[in-house]
Order: C-alpha cells, then sequence, then structure tokens
C-alpha cells in the first residue's frame, strides 16, 4: 500500500472559544510524508489543532490548505483525514473486522474490495488472527492498532495521532512507538501526532512544533529545538534547562560579562553572534555542567562557581544534583558509574559550566 | 426517519378508527352498569345487523355537563339514565328532543301517582326502580344485628357505624331517596330523620356504586340503595337481602333522544327497542334486576320478582318532581355542607347522644333528659328553614352560574356559613349530651 | 482530553428542522394546554385577571381541608415509603445476604400494579371486613381501620411507592467508593455513626431523588383516592369538579395550578438540595462498600423484616388474583368458591380493552424514544442555542398531574376537529395517546440521554473522520450503541403509560375507545364485573411485569458492553 502524500499548511489560523483564545495566529508547514509532531502542555492548544485539521473544530480566521486547497469548509467526513483518538474509539458493538470495514462500508466499495483491503491491513498491524474479536477483549496495544488499522485502510490524505501512546504503559509505550514509527514510513503518510511527552516527540518526529497558550513557540527538528531554543519555555520544556536571569553588561573582543542575578558576574568567551546589551536569560543543559569538590583540579575551559549541595537524587543513570550558587539554584546531572559516591546534601562543591553549550535567550 | 413512518401509521389508524365510528352508529350516554348497557347493546346489535351501538359511560352529573359543552350534530344520540331531575335540566336547557313514536302503547301511563313519561314528552320511562335498604346478611350475624325494615328502624342506636349512603350531589338515586323523605315526612321532620340516620353513618360515598359495592363484600353492614343494584348482588350469589320500606316511591329510568344527536332515526330504534317486550324481558336478568314498565302479563317474570305496580300502591309518598327539581341544588348542597363534610362532627354528637338515651333510660333524670333533648335538637334541626325554602328567590340564587365571581362567591360564603353552624351546632350537641350523660346516676 | 462535546461545527439545517418540530410538538401538547389551564384559573368571566377565583378557594373549608389533607398524605406516604425502603436499601448494600434478590424483587412487584387496582383488593384483605380484620377480630377482638379515609389512601400510596426510593437508594449507596467508608473507618467512625455522618449523607442525592418523586406522585394521584371513595384531596375534588360542574368551572383549574405548583417546589427543592452534591465518586479500579455478614439473631430480623414487607406489598396482587377467580368473596377471609368466567368474561367482551391499551402505549412508547432520541442528540452533540430548553420544556410534564393535562387538553381543544373530518378530536383516542406521550417524556428522555451519554464522542467523531455523515453516523453508531437505554426508556414509557388512569378518565368518552386501565376501572363500577375487573387487572399487572422484567435485560445487555468496552 502505497498513499498519497500531501503537505498541510496552517496560515494564521486563530479559535476562540467564547472569549477566550485557544489558538493565535498559527502558521504551519508540514512537508509530505513527514512524521510531525505537536508538543506543548496541556492547554496548550495542540489538541485543538489536531481537531481543527479533522474537522471537528472551525477557526474563526486564517486558513488550512491540504495540498494548497482550502479545506476550511469541508465538513470531517468529506476531509478523508484519518484520525486515531487517544482512547482508540473502537466501536464496542463490532468486530475487529467490522470496525476496520467501517469507512470502506461508508464508501460503499464492493464486497470483494473489502474483504481484500480489511484483510491485507490486518496483516499489515498483525492482528489477522482476531479480526472476529470485540474490542472489548483485546489489549490496549492490540486496540490502538485496530483504530489505526481501521484509518489507513480507507487511504486518507493525512493521518492525525491524538495522543497514541498516553493510554499505555511504558514498556508498551516504547515498543508502540517504534511500531508507529516503521509503519508511517512504510505507508509514507504525511502523519501528524499530538503529545505532551517531548521524548515520545522528539524519538519519533521528524520534525515538530512546539505550542504553548496557542501560540506557535518554535518548529523545527529535535536537535535544533533541543541545541538552540529560542525561548525560555521551549528551552525548559524540551529537556530540562538551567535559566540564570540577568543581564549583559559587556561585550568585549574576546569576552562577554554577564551579571548574573543573584550570583554576580560571569566572565564568558564571545560567541561568533555575540547577543546584545541588556536583560537576558543564560540556558545551559545539566548534563553540561560538572560538579567537582571545592578544592580539586579542575578543567580551565569551563567557568567554574561555588555552590553548595542542597538536595542529591539517585536515577540510576546519573544523579541529579540541585546546587545552591549564591541566591540562584541550579540542577547538574552527572553520569553514574558503579561505585561512584554520591555528593551527599551540605557539599561544598564547585559547578563548571561549558561555555560553548550556553544560550542566550533574550524571550 | 422514524418519525415519520410513525406518523403515517398513526395517520392511518386515526382514519380507520374515525371511519368505523360514524355509519350506523347509535352513541348512547348513560350512567348504566357494564351488565346492563352490554346486555342491550349485545341484544340489540343481534337483533339489528348493521347498527352499532357506542356506549359513554359518565355519571348522571357528568353526563349533563358533557351534553352541555358539545355542539350541535356532535352530541351523542341517547340520554339513558335513573334520575329524571338530569332530564329536567337538560330539557330546560332545551338539549332533548321529542320522540313519542318510540313510547310503548302497553305501559301503562302511570306507576302509582306518578306519570310514566314526561309529561312536556321530551323523555320517556323505560325501566322502573324504587328504593331501599340493603344489608349484608353475614355481616348482620357476626354483629347481632336485626334486620332493618323502615328509614327509622335505621335511627336506632344498635346500627352506629353500619350504615353507607352516597352523596346526593353525587348520586341522583341518593337525591331521590332523600327527597321522598323529606316529601313523606315533611321539610324538618325529614331532615331530623335523615340528620339522626346520618349519624350512623360510616361513611358517605361519592359514587353511589360504592354503597352497594361495600355491602356486597361486607364492608358496610346497611346500605340506602336503589333496589336493583342490592337485588343484582343478591342474584348473583352475595349474602345480601333487600327491602322496601313504605316510605318509597318507585320512580322511572328514562331514555331520551337528545337535540342535535348525530344519528337519531337509528336512535329512535334503540329506545323503542328498549320499551318492547325483547328489551324488557332483559331486566329481569339477574345481573341486571331492574323493574319492567310493562305489565307481567306481557312477560316472563322469574318467581318471587317484586312487581312494581304493588310497591307502588304500598308506597305511601306521591313523589312530586316539580318540587324535587325545584328545590334540588339546595338539598344537596346542604346536605354536603351538614352531613357529607362534617361526617366526623355529626358521628361524634351522635354517639354522645346514643350513650347519653342508654344511660339516662338506665337512670332516668329529669334534667338530664331535658338536656338531651335540647343536644338532639341542635344536632339534627336544618340549617335551612321549611319557609326559605320555599322562597323563589332564595332557589333563583341557587340557580345562578357559580361561573361569575360574585355570586360564586356569594354561594360558597353561605355554604361556609352552614358549615361553620353545623359543626358548631355538633359539638355543643356533643358537650350537652355528654352533660345529660353525667346527670343519669 | 479536552471536553469532548465542544464543537462548534456548522450546524446544518437538519438540527433545525428537529428542534423546530419537537418544540411545536411540546408547545403544543404540553405549554399550550398547561398555560390554558393556568390562565383559566386566573381570568373571569369577563376575561379579565383575578385572583378571586383562589381567594373563593381558600374561603370554602372543604377545599382548605382537601389541600391540607393532600398536603399531609403525600408527606406521610413519603415517610412511610422511606420506613420501609430506608432498612430494606440498607440490607441490601451493607450485608452479605442472600435475601437480596428477594429485595429487588420486592423493589419492582409494587410498580407492576396500578394503585388504584390494588386498592380495591386491599379493601378485601385490609378493609373493615376485610381477611385481616376479620381474623384480628376472631383471635384478638380488635381489628385495624387501616384502610379507612386518609389513612387508607396513605397505606396504599406508601406501600405502592416505596420502591422509588429503595431504588435510588441502592443506587446512591452502590455508588460510594469504598474508600470514603474504609478512611472513614481509619478515622475511627464505626456502626451506627458511620452510617450516619459519612454513608448516609453520601447517599442523600439518591435518596432525595426518589422521595421528591414519591411526594409528587402521591399529591398528584387521582385514581387511588377515587377508587377508595376518598374525596377530600385536591386531585379527586379537582375531577369532580370538572366532571360535574363542567369544563368551565373555575375551581378545577385553581386546584390544576396549585396541584402544579407544589410539584414543582418539591422537585426544584429537591434538585436544589441535591446541587453540587453528586457524589458518585466511584471511580474505576475503586469497590463498593464492604459487604458484611450478619449474625444469626441480626439475620432472623432482617429476614422477618423482609418477609412482612412481603407479604404487605404482594397483599394487593395476592387479592386481586383471588378476586379474579373468586366467585363471591364477602364478609369472609378468602373467597366462598372460585371459578374462570371472569377470565372468560374478559376475553371475549374486553379484548379491544387489551388491543387499545396496546396501540396507545405502543404508539405513544415510539413517539417518546423517538423524541427523547433527538433532544438527547440536539442537547450533548450540536451546538444549537437554546438547547437546553428542550430538556426543560420536555421535564416539565413530571411536574403536571395527568388530570391537570387532561383537562388542559378538554380546555383547549374544545371545539377542534380532527383535520379533515368533522369528528371533534377531544372524543378521539389520539388525545389519550398524546397524554401518555407527553407525560412519559421525562423518563424515557432521561433514558435516552443517559444512554448517549455512556457513547463517548470520539466513537461518533471516528465514523465521521471516516467518512460517514451525520446521518449514517447517528445510524451506524449511535442508536446501536443507545440500543439498550432506548429500549429501556420504550418499556418504561408503555409500562406506566398501560396502568394510567388519571387522565384517561378524563379523556376517554366511549367504551370502545377504552385502555384496559379504565376498562378495570368501569369493570369495578358494577357489581358483577369486580370479576373481570380482576381478571382485566391481573392481566395487565402481566403485561408490565413482563415489560419491566425486559427493560431490565435490555439494560443489563446494553450495560454489559459499555463495560466491555471500558475493561478493555
Amino acid at each position: 500500500m502505497h498513499l498519497n502524500k500531501v503537505s498541510l499548511e496552517a496560515r494564521h489560523i486563530s479559535l476562540s472559544y467564547g472569549s477566550t483564545e485557544v489558538l493565535r495566529d498559527v502558521n504551519l508547514k508540514i512537508e509530505p510524508g513527514e512524521f510531525f509532531a505537536l508538543l506543548g502542555p496541556s492547554g496548550s492548544g495542540k489538541s485543538t489543532l489536531l481537531r481543527l485539521i479533522a474537522g471537528f473544530n472551525q477557526h474563526q480566521r486564517g486558513e488550512l490548505l491540504v495540498d494548497g486547497q482550502d479545506i476550511t469548509g469541508t465538513p470531517p467526513h468529506a476531509r478523508n483525514v484519518g484520525m486515531v483518538f487517544q482512547n482508540y474509539a473502537l466501536w464496542p458493538h463490532m468486530t475487529v473486522w467490522d470496525n476496520v470495514a467501517f469507512g470502506l462500508v461508508e464508501r460503499r466499495e464492493t464486497k470483494d474490495a473489502i474483504r481484500r483491503k480489511v484483510g491485507a491491513v490486518l496483516e499489515l498491524v498483525g492482528l489477522a488472527a482476531y479480526a472476529q474479536r470485540r474490542p472489548g477483549q483485546l489489549s490496549g496495544g492490540q486496540q490502538q492498532r485496530v483504530a489505526l488499522a481501521r484509518t489507513v485502510v480507507i487511504e486518507p490524505k493525512l493521518l492525525l495521532l491524538d495522543e497514541p501512546l498516553s493510554n499505555l504503559d511504558k514498556q508498551l509505550r516504547v515498543q508502540m512507538r517504534e511500531e508507529l514509527k516503521n509503519l508511517q514510513r512504510k505507508l509514507g503518510l504525511t502523519t501528524i501526532f499530538v503529545t505532551h511527552d517531548q521524548e515520545e516527540a522528539m524519538t519519533t518526529a521528524d520534525r515538530m512544533a512546539v505550542l504553548d497558550k496557542g501560540i506557535l513557540q518554535q518548529v523545527g527538528a529535535a536537535a535544533g529545538l533541543y541545541d538552540f531554543p529560542v525561548n525560555r519555555f521551549v528551552a525548559g520544556f524540551v529537556g530540562t534547562a538551567n535559566l540564570l536571569e540577568g543581564e549583559v553588561t559587556a561585550v568585549g573582543g574576546e569576552t562577554l560579562t554577564f551579571r548574573v542575578q543573584g550570583v554576580g558576574e560571569l566572565t564568558l568567551p564571545r560567541p561568533e553572534v555575540p547577543p546584545p546589551l541588556g536583560a537576558m536569560a543564560l540556558a545551559f543543559r545539566p548534563h553540561q555542567v560538572s560538579i567537582r569538590v571545592r578544592d580539586e583540579q579542575v578543567d580551565a575551559s569551563r567557568l567554574w562557581l561555588n555552590g553548595r549541595v542542597e538536595s542529591a537524587e539517585f536515577l540510576g543513570e546519573f544523579s541529579r544534583y540541585r546546587v545552591r550558587v549564591g541566591e540562584v539554584a541550579m540542577v547538574t546531572d552527572q553520569p553514574h558509574y558503579a561505585g561512584l559516591a554520591m555528593f551527599a546534601p551540605g557539599a561544598e562543591v564547585r559547578l563548571g559550566i561549558e561555555p560553548t553549550q550556553v544560550r542566550f535567550l533574550d524571550r | 426517519m422514524q418519525r415519520s413512518l410513525f406518523t403515517a401509521t398513526a395517520a392511518a389508524a386515526l382514519a380507520a378508527a374515525c371511519l368505523t365510528a360514524q355509519a350506523g352508529t347509535v352513541t348512547v350516554l348513560t350512567s348504566f352498569p357494564k351488565e346492563l348497557t352490554t346486555a342491550y347493546q349485545k341484544a340489540f346489535e343481534a337483533a339489528n345487523p348493521g347498527i352499532k351501538i357506542e356506549i359513554l359511560n359518565k355519571n348522571t352529573t357528568a353526563s349533563v355537563a358533557y351534553v352541555r359543552e358539545l355542539p350541535e350534530g356532535q352530541r351523542p344520540d341517547v340520554m339513558w339514565a335513573s334520575a329524571p331531575d338530569a332530564f329536567e335540566v337538560l330539557s330546560s336547557f332545551s338539549l332533548l328532543q321529542s320522540a313519542p313514536e318510540v313510547v310503548n302503547k302497553s305501559a301503562p301511563a302511570k306507576i302509582g301517582n306518578y306519570p310514566l313519561n314526561d309529561p312536556k314528552g321530551m323523555y320517556y320511562g323505560q325501566a322502573l326502580a324504587g328504593y331501599g335498604i340493603s344489608w349484608n346478611t353475614r355481616y348482620l350475624k357476626a354483629h347481632k344485628l336485626a334486620e332493618p325494615r323502615e328509614w327509622t328502624d335505621l335511627l336506632k342506636p344498635e346500627y352506629f357505624g353500619h350504615i353507607a349512603i352516597s352523596s346526593p350531589s353525587r348520586s341522583g338515586t341518593t337525591q331521590l331517596t332523600v327527597e321522598t323523605i323529606l316529601q313523606g315526612e315533611g321539610w324538618d321532620k325529614g331532615w331530623a330523620q335523615l340528620l339522626e340516620m346520618m349519624g350512623n353513618a360510616a361513611a358517605v360515598t361519592d359514587r353511589s356504586f360504592a354503597v352497594p359495592d361495600g355491602v356486597n363484600n361486607g364492608q358496610y353492614g346497611i346500605g340506602i340503595v336503589i333496589d336493583f343494584l342490592a337485588l343484582a348482588g343478591k342474584y348473583s350469589g352475595y349474602p345480601v337481602d333487600f327491602v322496601y320500606p313504605s316510605m318509597t316511591a318507585v320512580v322511572p329510568a328514562n331514555i331520551a333522544l337528545i337535540a342535535g344527536a348525530k344519528n337519531p332515526d337509528e336512535a329512535k330504534k334503540f329506545m323503542a327497542y328498549t320499551m318492547s317486550v325483547p328489551g324488557q324481558q332483559l331486566l329481569f336478568d339477574p345481573k341486571i334486576g331492574r323493574l319492567p314498565i310493562l305489565p307481567y302479563s306481557m312477560l316472563k317474570a322469574p318467581a318471587g320478582y317484586p312487581v312494581p305496580q304493588d310497591i307502588a300502591k304500598r308506597a305511601k309518598v306521591q313523589f312530586d318532581s316539580q318540587l324535587s327539581g325545584a328545590r334540588y341544588p339546595v338539598v344537596i348542597s346542604l346536605f354536603d355542607q351538614m352531613v357529607t363534610f362534617r361526617l366526623k362532627e355529626l358521628q361524634g354528637a351522635t354517639k354522645a347522644i346514643h350513650e347519653a338515651a342508654r344511660a339516662l333510660k338506665a337512670k332516668p333524670n329529669a334534667k338530664g333528659s331535658e338536656l338531651l333533648a335540647q343536644a338532639r335538637s341542635l344536632a339534627y334541626t336544618p340549617l335551612v328553614g321549611a319557609e326559605n325554602v320555599k322562597n323563589p328567590e332564595f332557589l333563583e340564587l341557587f340557580r345562578k352560574s357559580r361561573r361569575d365571581v360574585a355570586v360564586s362567591k356569594q354561594l360558597t360564603g353561605l355554604e361556609q356559613m352552614w358549615a361553620d353552624k353545623a359543626r358548631a351546632n355538633y359539638e355543643r350537641a356533643r358537650e350537652l349530651a355528654e352533660q345529660a350523660r353525667g346527670m343519669a346516676k | 482530553m479536552q471536553a469532548a462535546a465542544l464543537r462548534p461545527g456548522t450546524a446544518g439545517p437538519g438540527p433545525w428542522i428537529a428542534f423546530g418540530l419537537i418544540l411545536a410538538f411540546l408547545l403544543v401538547f404540553l405549554i399550550l394546554p398547561v398555560g390554558t389551564v393556568i390562565y383559566t384559573a386566573f381570568v373571569n368571566e369577563g376575561g379579565v385577571l383575578t385572583l378571586g377565583h383562589f381567594a373563593n378557594f381558600f374561603s370554602q373549608g372543604v377545599f382548605r381541608e382537601s389541600f391540607f389533607n393532600s398536603l399531609w398524605v403525600a408527606l406521610a406516604a413519603t415517610f412511610f415509603a422511606s420506613v420501609i425502603a430506608v432498612p430494606l436499601a440498607y440490607l441490601t448494600v451493607r450485608f452479605e445476604f442472600r435475601g437480596a434478590l428477594l429485595i429487588q424483587t420486592l423493589g419492582v412487584l409494587p410498580l407492576i400494579m396500578p394503585p388504584f387496582v390494588g386498592a380495591v383488593a386491599l379493601q378485601l384483605i385490609f378493609g373493615r371486613s376485610g381477611s385481616v380484620n376479620l381474623l384480628l377480630d376472631d383471635w384478638f377482638g380488635f381489628t385495624i381501620p387501616i384502610m379507612d379515609g386518609l389513612v387508607g389512601v396513605t397505606f396504599v400510596e406508601s406501600i405502592h411507592y416505596f420502591p422509588f426510593i429503595l431504588l435510588n437508594l441502592v443506587a446512591a449507596m452502590r455508588n460510594i467508593d469504598g474508600a470514603m467508608e474504609e478512611s472513614a473507618l481509619n478515622l475511627g467512625a464505626r456502626g451506627w455513626r458511620l452510617f450516619r455522618r459519612v454513608i448516609f449523607p453520601l447517599a442523600m442525592p439518591g435518596y432525595l431523588a426518589g422521595a421528591a418523586l414519591v411526594f409528587v406522585k402521591v399529591f398528584d394521584d387521582l385514581g387511588t383516592p377515587l377508587v377508595m371513595g376518598v374525596t377530600n384531596m385536591l386531585a379527586p375534588q379537582a375531577y369532580l369538579r370538572i366532571t360535574s360542574v363542567g369544563v368551565d368551572d373555575p375551581l378545577g383549574y385553581v386546584i390544576s395550578v396549585i396541584m402544579i405548583a407544589f410539584s414543582i417546589l418539591a422537585l426544584w427543592m429537591a434538585a436544589r438540595v441535591m446541587k453540587g452534591k453528586d457524589y458518585a465518586t466511584l471511580q474505576k479500579g475503586g469497590s463498593a462498600l464492604q459487604k458484611r455478614r450478619l449474625s444469626a439473631w441480626e439475620s432472623a430480623l432482617a429476614y422477618g423484616w423482609i418477609v412482612l414487607i412481603l407479604l404487605v406489598t404482594l397483599a394487593p396482587h395476592i387479592g386481586i388474583l383471588l378476586m379474579s377467580f373468586a366467585k363471591v368473596w364477602s364478609f369472609s377471609v378468602l373467597p366462598d368458591a372460585y371459578t374462570l368466567e371472569h377470565y372468560g368474561t374478559v376475553f371475549s367482551d374486553a379484548n379491544h380493552m387489551i388491543g387499545n391499551t396496546l396501540l396507545y402505549c405502543l404508539l405513544a412508547a415510539g413517539l417518546d424514544v423517538v423524541i427523547g432520541t433527538a433532544i438527547a442528540y440536539l442537547i450533548l452533540r450540536t451546538q444549537l442555542p437554546a438547547r437546553r430548553w428542550l430538556d426543560y420544556l420536555a421535564s416539565a410534564a413530571l411536574a403536571i398531574p395527568g388530570l391537570v393535562l387532561a383537562i388542559g387538553y378538554l380546555r383547549l381543544f374544545k371545539g377542534m376537529n380532527l383535520p379533515f373530518t368533522d369528528t371533534p378530536l377531544v372524543g378521539t383516542w389520539v388525545l389519550i395517546m398524546l397524554a401518555y406521550a407527553v407525560r412519559r417524556l421525562p423518563y424515557a428522555l432521561r433514558s435516552c440521554m443517559a444512554a448517549l451519554q455512556q457513547v463517548h464522542v470520539s466513537l461518533e467523531e471516528a465514523a465521521q473522520s471516516l467518512g460517514a455523515t451525520r446521518l449514517s453516523t447517528i445510524r451506524r453508531v449511535m442508536v446501536p450503541l443507545m440500543a439498550g437505554g432506548i429500549l429501556a426508556g420504550f418499556v418504561t414509557s408503555f409500562i406506566t403509560a398501560a396502568v394510567e388512569l388519571s387522565a384517561t378518565l378524563l379523556l376517554a368518552s366511549t367504551e370502545s375507545q377504552a385502555p384496559m386501565s379504565y376498562g378495570i376501572y368501569l369493570y369495578m363500577q358494577s357489581i358483577s364485573g369486580r370479576g373481570p375487573g380482576a381478571a382485566l387487572g391481573v392481566l395487565a399487572v402481566v403485561v408490565v411485569g413482563l415489560g419491566t422484567y425486559f427493560s431490565h435485560r435490555f439494560v443489563e445487555r446494553s450495560r454489559a458492553t459499555v463495560q466491555a468496552k471500558q475493561e478493555g
């Protein structure tokens, strides 16, 4: 089965419920065949946007273009956009087979065609043996596959997935992630999926868009968002970040002075494109910070700050320390090896920040 | 989708229902029970294929209201009920049509002194009924009571709490019974008797049927009923019996053609049938138990069946239906306010009076007897004097429409006054009686 | 996930047409008739607004008395119904009890016997000279006048309506999460204190729902007091006024308005107390209250109580059965002799009544579920403005006594003819059927709403995303998934319509139009009709009983389907 790849473009989409603005001037272009993620916390508008694409919500302003055609007025049943719901929405009064065949029956396909297509897609998701079961008799993962099969069999233009993995337990989630990605690659369908879990987004999507309070924050590939967040929100949402508020007080030829509130002045090497003077946040990742005992020998290429350990958590792969430097708390993750002793709360330590990895965020 | 299917089905059913109701149907408005109406319906339809009888069952007062509300051409064809006053009311509103051809020439013109048919020729007697006392034999036996014979027997203290009567305002036949007593004994004495009798009542029911029903199944020991209801029970196997007191009247049950009826010609056929020999013969059915208008020489009566002419001859009362009709609203309203709605207080007073009488009989005391007489007078005097009830203006007031708020107010004011006075009288009577009792030492 | 019901989708003409039709139906057959009644009560002959009629009403002792009697009887019946129902509910939910099935039956038995039918039979068993009193008098020398007057009405109504409280209370108690009780136990409360401070307050909404319903139904009941010959209550007074004085008598309307007002008051008060106290706390994965075992003597007491209630509740059924086979039953504990002829009479003379009942009630129930489903759909699945009003209007029928609706019809449609014929509308059975439909609609609507609420909207959205139009979605997904609830609503409508008497009494004119309930009433008016009347009553009970049974089966089956989905 090889399906048409379409592009999706949202232009200046705004949607309000009464006086509450849920989506504000969203502009987005999704390329044909992309596996695209909409990422954001609850209330960010990501599900609304997805349902908008499916036709269950109506935007008040803007255009929604599929392959260049504005589908704003088209009712949901005419859009040929397949949607998999968070709770799978399998019909309990029908068998797996009938569930999957539903859309084909609606399209008045011949009995033979239906038998062929349904059979094929059930094979594809590995549930051919379960055709006569009822949804109530299936596990969560199996139900999700049926939901997928049901959507895919009608050869939709787009595949929309609304938090498809959040109802599964951790093991299953990881496994289903793989399967989803494989299926999408095989079918080549343009797929948009919504999640609040950045790990999920980062591991499956080709590109992703981060939304907060209805506003599109940043769009791009995972690495781009992780390494070069455009604002505090993205920095904090995609991965964990330390954010030091302060101001750039001086920019010299080699160095740059940054005064951190509650800590003091830091001297950093000047980046190629230096930030302007003025209020700024300094952002860096916890795993980019080293932690040493106070008077140990240190790597001079890093910027060292003295601090005291407030709390220590053991997370298996790494230990996470919360260290108070001046008036500011910073988080640092240290890879863990068997035999490596942890710092105790109260210990006097030094934190080493890797200057090439810091980012300056003005928003 | 589904809804349109339903509407279509419903519309079809409607059309069918309406069509069948129209052609060759005679609608009979009656308060008679099912046994009677079904018997006549079946017999008539068998003798007259092609004509259907449709029975509308409503009690007398409801029937009158019903006919008055319908426009001409929509009304039922035949009115068939016991109480003549309903026919009087309808006649006075020009809602009846004369149909003299249906009358059976062999029927006598009078029963006793009472004309069988309306002198104005608007309605005709179809069957006869008397009023009397019925009792449940098992009940009397269990309570060791003697079988009553006359109305005055019912005043005796041993019958306290065992009698049932229906309210005259709800039952045409009871109204006639009350009128019979009033006409026979006179207004004041008649009311005294009635009130004392009602003091012994266990219940004043809303429907006339509740009384014979209650006597039949032993709920009440004695009932004041129309004869056929008691006889029907007796002949159906219930342990009941019946007697015609000498103060009774034999009064016709009537049938009439309603003005503006839908199907007058076939209606007349039905009316004639009811007065014909086969139609009259149906009355002897034990479940029906009524008295025919035709002489027994023409019919085959069961052995021992009461003969209406004999009863009428024995009857001391020559019933005046004009008088009855004229004071009808006053009588029923007065009865309700003094008896029906005040039964508890009346019972209380009567009980006290009986006990005082019994105590004084054992231990006579002059003062006590005086008090007792006072108590009796208070309890058993009607609140409307004999003179007043003859006053035409007074009677006119009761005939006015209650929809007029002013009239309604006046009438209800009057009724409220009666109610309050009655309650006060019974209370006082009870006190006096208790005092009287206390004196018997 | 966001509130799935918020769907500002394009409405299209379909929903608007449905809205319009339903509104028109409710307007013509509910609002206008009731409005006419209310209007007439406030207007005098000249058409001028006046409170004169009300003043008249309250100035008359007999009406004041009727008013207080109705109030008193309704309260007393609610009280006694609670006395019967609360211990039974507690026993069912709280204890490991094999008699639980018995209690469930108890919860259903009274409902399948129309109260006015039961009243007749109860006269023979509990009446002044009834079986019980004859025995008591024989053995102990005293009698219990439990069937006299207002006490009798209270008695009959209590044993007929207690299931409303029982069923609601059991459902509410079953919904209490066991964790509530466990934390209370953990904090030291147990036994009676636990019941009083935790369990009963949490179950209160259920109790109140049942109690309010009982109050309203008893307050409005016409058949029972009429059959028992008690006329000093509001409903019989209104009936008597309208039938004897005529449909123009203003006092009948005054009474109607008072009855409506009180019904609304009772329902509103119950709703207010319940507001914000929807304590359905049982979560998925939670368990219900702990069940305990009964000690030996506790068991004996419990069984004793249940058996006593069972006997009293069964008395009307047994009585009616005996009556239907009795030749003569008078002043004796049991009938003299038995016969089958009454059933013969019924089947030869009255089978048209059975047909009528089937016709009217099937049509009415069908109408109800169609409208109910449509309203549920409009409310839960569209964004039409003022759609909630359809719910309020339809549910308002709960507060309208059947008697009042009938009066309204008689007045509003007086002089109107059936379209295309010249038969007066008030003379046809159409109004009877519509009165049934309108008054049963609230129950059908609740069933349909509950059924649709169980269908997650995503199931319909999924269908739409796969290409099904609105109509196709309704047909292939929505209605099949609602089937259990719809059928339950249909059956409930049917069986309650089958034994309705209040409106029927006023609207049925001819005997050939009479449904079974009216037929029973007619039969009971004649000496030899008691037997056939009882036989017809037995048939009515059988029909209703079967209907109830099937209704439960449908609900169980649909619940199983939905639960299976949730567990999966």
